[in-house]
């Protein structure tokens, strides 16, 4: 068994080390740090605006005058984080070549805005939002990629403008970007050019058709999903970080699909999307820490006789409640750990399918696409994900009492190691 | 002055690691400074640095780091599993004053 899983653990890591230390990967992932700030500032405000009871409470039109008041924190934001998301990517990826990152970032985003729409139903001079969210996600990313890679490709080249020596260094500075933006820029333009010859008309609604539809189709599929979350909990078994990994190709459809809802929650129209980012952040893969291992500890507290157990549970409680459970994953420990193999992969893939049902036979709402952090504790985190409904606070509770049950019999068999090991001790 | 830093996903649970950490030099009066951040952070924190430790979970970054890590000249390793596991503050306070010791 040890010499398997020593086998498994040579091949997980070299994945893990390739998917993780891929420039454009690594880049996207960061980019979408740099996002999250704001996607959060705007999700707490689209949770002010949709306060429970305050419909009924207030006059349609007080109430409507206070969601108007407050819309412009979400619209600026949330609403257009394929915009900061583009601006990351760009910046980061050219920090990674050396190169002067924050032109890497506006050069992706002129090039994003160069292949966009820039009129809306016939009125020319706007941009419309809808493709700064969700809907450009794709093709921001494959823009900032190629953008920044144009950019440094022109910059290696070195046809900048030299400047004579006692001119600034900001000032020569400034024209050393120009030959490479410019170049960068232009053959955007000529893609741009090129497509509105096409039955596409535009590269949006290109990327948008041939590979972001049918990709969020297919992540937004139960079994695409329980395939995530095989492998999330997969590579941490081998006590590799699964969502780190995971994560970065799976995000740009899990935002883009959390992004459908938004926009949905906020007209009022039914939410098209169960899968999202907040169905596998708040519901199955965060909650409680990765594997939902706060069920683990409430079931060390309930049945633990081991000093062992019982120690690892005051270690690991207080910060599973705010869903950090390394003490856990480590500690129990969870990798490599046959014993606990069964109900760390069983758990997750059970949670998933009676989250999805709960959620597409409309007992609990769907994610409102409001994006709740990571560290946010259970119940809270599930109410506001669903948009403020406690329905979504009772099914993270059900959910781990699913996980509990399923853990009972394979901790109590641990447990009854650790306790006749020590008793032997002592 | 030892500066020790630590690095983990988010910089989350390798700050349950740091209180730790601190508690145990201030106990025994060594004179540190530890910090934890998200791995994104490592390159631009490590000048700072005499030493990075590595959550076992992020391990995979290592060879990546470790180029970065010589440029600065400080030695980097990623924590024992089970001290990480444990929140053993001590043992990885000791793994960090040999390296830079070592060094």
């Amino acid at each position: 068994m040890k010499k398997f899983m020593e086998f498994l653990e040579n091949i997980l890591l070299p994945i893990a080390d390739k998917l993780n230390n891929n420039r454009h990967l690594t880049a996207l992932r960061d980019g979408f740090m740099v996002a999250l700030p704001l996607i959060i500032f705007g999700s707490i405000f689209v949770v002010i605006a949709n306060l429970p009871f305050l419909d009924k409470l207030l006059s349609a039109e007080a109430y409507a005058a206070y969601q108007n008041a407050l819309g412009p924190a979400s619209a600026a934001t949330l609403s257009i984080m394929g915009l900061f998301v583009i601006v990351g990517i760009g910046y980061k990826l050219t920090q990674s070549y050396g190169g002067e990152a924050i032109y890497g970032g506006v050069v992706a985003v002129a090039a994003f805005l160069i292949l966009n729409p820039q009129e809306l139903d016939g009125v020319s001079g706007v941009i419309p939002t809808a493709i700064l969210g969700a809907q450009g996600m794709f093709l921001g990313i494959f823009t900032a990629f190629i953008s920044a890679e144009l950019y440094r490709f022109f910059v290696k080249k070195n046809w900048t403008i030299k400047m004579p020596v006692g001119v600034p260094d900001a000032v020569s500075r400034s024209f050393s970007a120009l030959i490479p933006i410019t170049l960068t820029l232009s053959i955007f333009l000529v893609i741009r050019i090129v497509f509105s010859f096409t039955p596409f008309e535009t590269v949006q609604n290109f990327i948008y058709t041939i590979i972001q539809a049918p990709l969020t189709a297919l992540g937004s599929s139960l079994a695409a999903t329980i395939f995530a979350v095989l492998l999330i909990q997969f590579f941490w078994f081998f006590g590799l970080h699964g969502q780190i990994i995971i994560n970065s190709v799976f995000d740009p459809i899990w935002y883009a699909l959390n992004d459908e809802n938004l926009k949905a929650f906020q007209a009022g129209t039914e939410l098209p999307n169960v899968i999202t980012k907040q169905f596998i952040d708040t519901f199955l893969v965060g909650m409680g820490g990765t594997g939902m291992t706060l069920a683990v500890v409430i079931l060390i507290f309930l049945i633990g006789k081991s000093r062992q157990t019982k120690e690892l549970g005051k270690l690991g409680g207080p910060a599973g409640i705010f869903n950090v459970n390394e003490p856990i994953i480590f500690g129990l420990p969870i990798i490599m750990n046959p014993l606990v193999l069964i109900p760390w992969l069983l758990a997750p893939v059970v949670v998933t399918i009676f989250t999805y049902f709960t959620m597409s036979i409309g007992l609990v709402p769907k994610p409102a696409g409001i994006i709740v952090p990571w560290t946010t504790p259970i119940g809270i985190s599930g109410f506001l994900a669903t948009g403020n409904s406690w329905r979504g606070a009772v099914l993270q509770i059900v959910n781990l009492l699913i996980v509990m049950a399923i853990w009972w019999p394979f901790l109590k068999i641990l447990d009854k190691n650790y306790y006749e090991k020590e008793k032997v001790k002592n | 002055m030892k500066r020790i830093l630590l690095a983990c996903s988010s910089g989350m649970s390798t700050s349950l690691l740091v209180s730790k950490m601190k508690e145990v030099a201030e106990s025994k009066g060594i004179e540190v400074e530890i910090w934890a951040v998200s791995q994104d952070k490592v390159p631009s924190e490590m000048e700072r640095a005499d030493v990075l430790l590595i959550g076992p979970q992020m391990r995979f970054l290592k060879k990546k780091l470790a180029s970065d890590a010589e440029k600065v000249g400080i030695p980097l390793d990623v924590i024992d599993p089970v001290d990480y596991g444990r929140i053993d503050g001590e043992a990885v306070l000791n793994k960090a004053l040999e390296l830079i010791g070592e060094n």
